[in-house]
């Protein structure tokens, strides 16, 4: 039994680095042809919003997907059933990727991001320490015993598939819905103004500083910026304090520009009023009624 | 006589830091006038544009558009009918799609929704843009950029148009596109105000030449009075056009008649010389 354990931990770390690469050599392939300028090196978002402007349902109603997430996310974590989950796992994947159009080897590299975090947090629950062999599987190492049971290891593996049909879940509504949208309906769930506005700026300006970032990065690296540690800490110090600036100069700007075009104080945008079909609403109720039938006839 | 669509009195601003931006500015601009604006980096043009739409609050002087003078109240009047493009697009878009950028302006001056949906749709027809309406701004190009920003500017149907050094970073392919959308639009008589460098272009565009130097207005007249004026030149550091300067040569080497045809543009030019030949 303990070889066994010891297999299956290797083999776990094994998946996690492996998928880790690939996600990263994914990264590299990408930034090759889309079109934003700092493709080489931008992160995890940038990804999602990417394919959140190219997904096929992202003419959908922004509104019904966001409901439809958080409703599914809700029942997925009340309903705390296996199955349940493994249902809102693939009804999901279907949706964003049959529907949605994005490539499987997309939708794992993007779902796999929390998978070390959901590691971490559930192997504390299956594995405890103890001083005796005790346990249905332990392993002796060294001085102290890692051990285990199988309802333990059922409990983390029904807690992984929770949490990853609750992040599927979330993940539908990011890879298909543009910031734009998202914000467009906390709007209507009348969050206030203020962090709308800021919302809206903040996302617009997210790419903008980057531009002016990499901008300043390159021709500090031209100069010899960043030739050792020494230099480099030297360099980071005056690229953030003249980015600093920089914004400051730019909000000026920004903000002649935004009163040439008559702003008062109020930002308001033009937003598409996208059609939600009946038929998709109806396809939703009958999904969140096959969960609850589904959650209780395996109670 | 045709009253001036815009006439600013006396202006005079100052900067923050005790700087003179501009110093006494006096200008009556017609309806439907194409107007380059030159002048060093550091003239007043940039800061002349933004007195005149009121973003900035100038120190002393007037602007009047269309007869009323421009004050605290009615300075939304100002914006609504004064539209500028600033020279650098990403400094504009502030809206993270296209349809709410090019509606930014419309939808501050209180326009029902259908309407600012239709000028919307025509602003971007207007400028060939239509299929952007749903891409972000982090991923477009420059020119495509630069369109959108004139795009905002034409969704607000404003009278007189301000270009504030367009054809900066703008590759020779979308430097023609803005030449053709400059050309669309003074066909339906907008008042055209663009700053530029790039005197060739003034030259060939323009019906009539601002020279800013120092925050002063140091010329006013057509082209050719201000490019044959060597003292306005001198003092605004600038050069003569091209084509001028070659056809000045050509006339004092006696190759070509002194007819003061002055040809504006190559084709004009080409035409000239064929005619002789």
């Amino acid at each position: 039994m303990n070889e066994m354990m010891l297999l299956l931990l290797c083999g776990l770390l094994a998946a996690v680095f492996l998928l880790a690469e690939v996600r990263q050599h994914n990264h590299a392939h990408e930034g090759t042809h889309h079109r934003h300028k700092i493709g080489h090196k931008h992160g995890e978002g940038f990804v999602i919003d990417m394919h959140a402007y190219a997904s096929k349902i992202s003419h959908w109603n922004p509104t019904f997907k966001v409901i439809l997430a958080i409703v599914t996310l809700v029942l997925c974590i009340a309903l705390n059933n296996p199955c349940v989950s493994l249902a809102v796992l693939i009804a999901m994947a279907y949706l964003t990727m049959v529907k949605g159009g994005l490539s499987v080897s997309e939708y794992l590299s993007v779902m796999m991001i929390p998978i070390v975090f959901i590691l971490l947090g559930t192997l504390a629950i299956a594995i405890e320490f103890s001083y005796q062999p005790i346990g249905q599987y332990n392993l002796h190492c060294g001085f102290f015993y890692v051990y285990t049971s199988q309802d333990k290891l059922k409990e983390m593996i029904f807690l992984i598939l929770k949490v990853f049909a609750a992040v599927s879940a979330l993940q539908m509504m990011t890879l298909s819905t543009p910031s734009s949208e998202i914000i467009s309906v906390m709007r209507k769930a009348h969050v206030p103004t203020l962090i709308i506005e800021l919302m809206n700026i903040i996302y617009r300006y997210i790419f903008i500083l980057l531009d002016v970032y990499s901008k300043m990065k390159n021709s500090a690296d031209s100069r010899q910026g960043y030739c050792d540690f020494r230099t480099s800490c030297y360099t980071f110090g005056g690229v953030a304090g003249n980015m600093l600036i920089v914004s400051l100069k730019k909000a000026n700007v920004y903000y002649d520009a935004m009163e040439s075009r008559c702003y008062d104080g109020e930002m308001v945008f033009l937003e598409e009023e996208k059609k939600v079909a009946a038929g998709q609403i109806i396809a939703a109720a009958i999904f969140v009624v096959l969960l609850l039938m589904l959650w209780w006839f395996t109670k | 006589m045709k009253q001036p669509i815009l006439s600013v009195r006396d202006l005079h601003y100052v900067y923050g830091n005790g700087q003179a931006g501009l110093d006494g500015v006096n200008i009556d601009i017609n309806e439907g006038e194409k107007i380059a604006v030159i002048g060093s980096n550091g003239a007043g043009k940039s800061t002349f544009f933004l007195n005149v739409n009121g973003v900035l609050k100038a120190e002393r002087g007037e602007i009047i558009y269309r007869g009323t003078t421009i004050t605290r109240k009615n300075l939304k009047e100002l914006r609504k009918n004064i539209g500028i493009v600033f020279q650098d697009a990403d400094n504009q878009i502030i809206a993270s799609t296209v349809r709410a950028e090019v509606g930014f302006g419309p939808m501050n001056l209180k326009l029902p929704k259908e309407e600012v949906i239709k000028r919307v749709d025509e602003a971007l027809t207007y400028m060939n843009i239509l299929d952007f309406k749903d891409r972000p701004p982090h991923y477009l190009s420059g020119g495509e950029k630069k369109k959108v920003s004139i795009a905002d500017i034409i969704a607000m149907k404003s009278e007189i148009i301000i270009f504030d050094e367009p054809t900066v970073a703008l590759d020779p392919l979308n430097a023609e596109m803005l030449e053709e959308v400059l050309e669309k639009l003074s066909r339906e008589e907008k008042t055209m105000l663009i700053s530029t460098h790039d005197v060739d272009f003034a030259y060939r565009w323009a019906e009539r030449i601002i020279v800013f130097c120092q925050g002063k207005i140091i010329a006013d007249g057509s082209p050719l009075e201000i490019f044959q004026n060597e003292e306005v030149l001198k003092q605004s550091n600038l050069k003569q056009p091209m084509l001028l300067n070659v056809y000045e040569s050509l006339v004092q080497k006696q190759l070509v008649a002194d007819e003061k045809t002055y040809p504006r543009s190559i084709e004009e030019f080409q035409k000239m010389i064929q005619a002789i030949s």
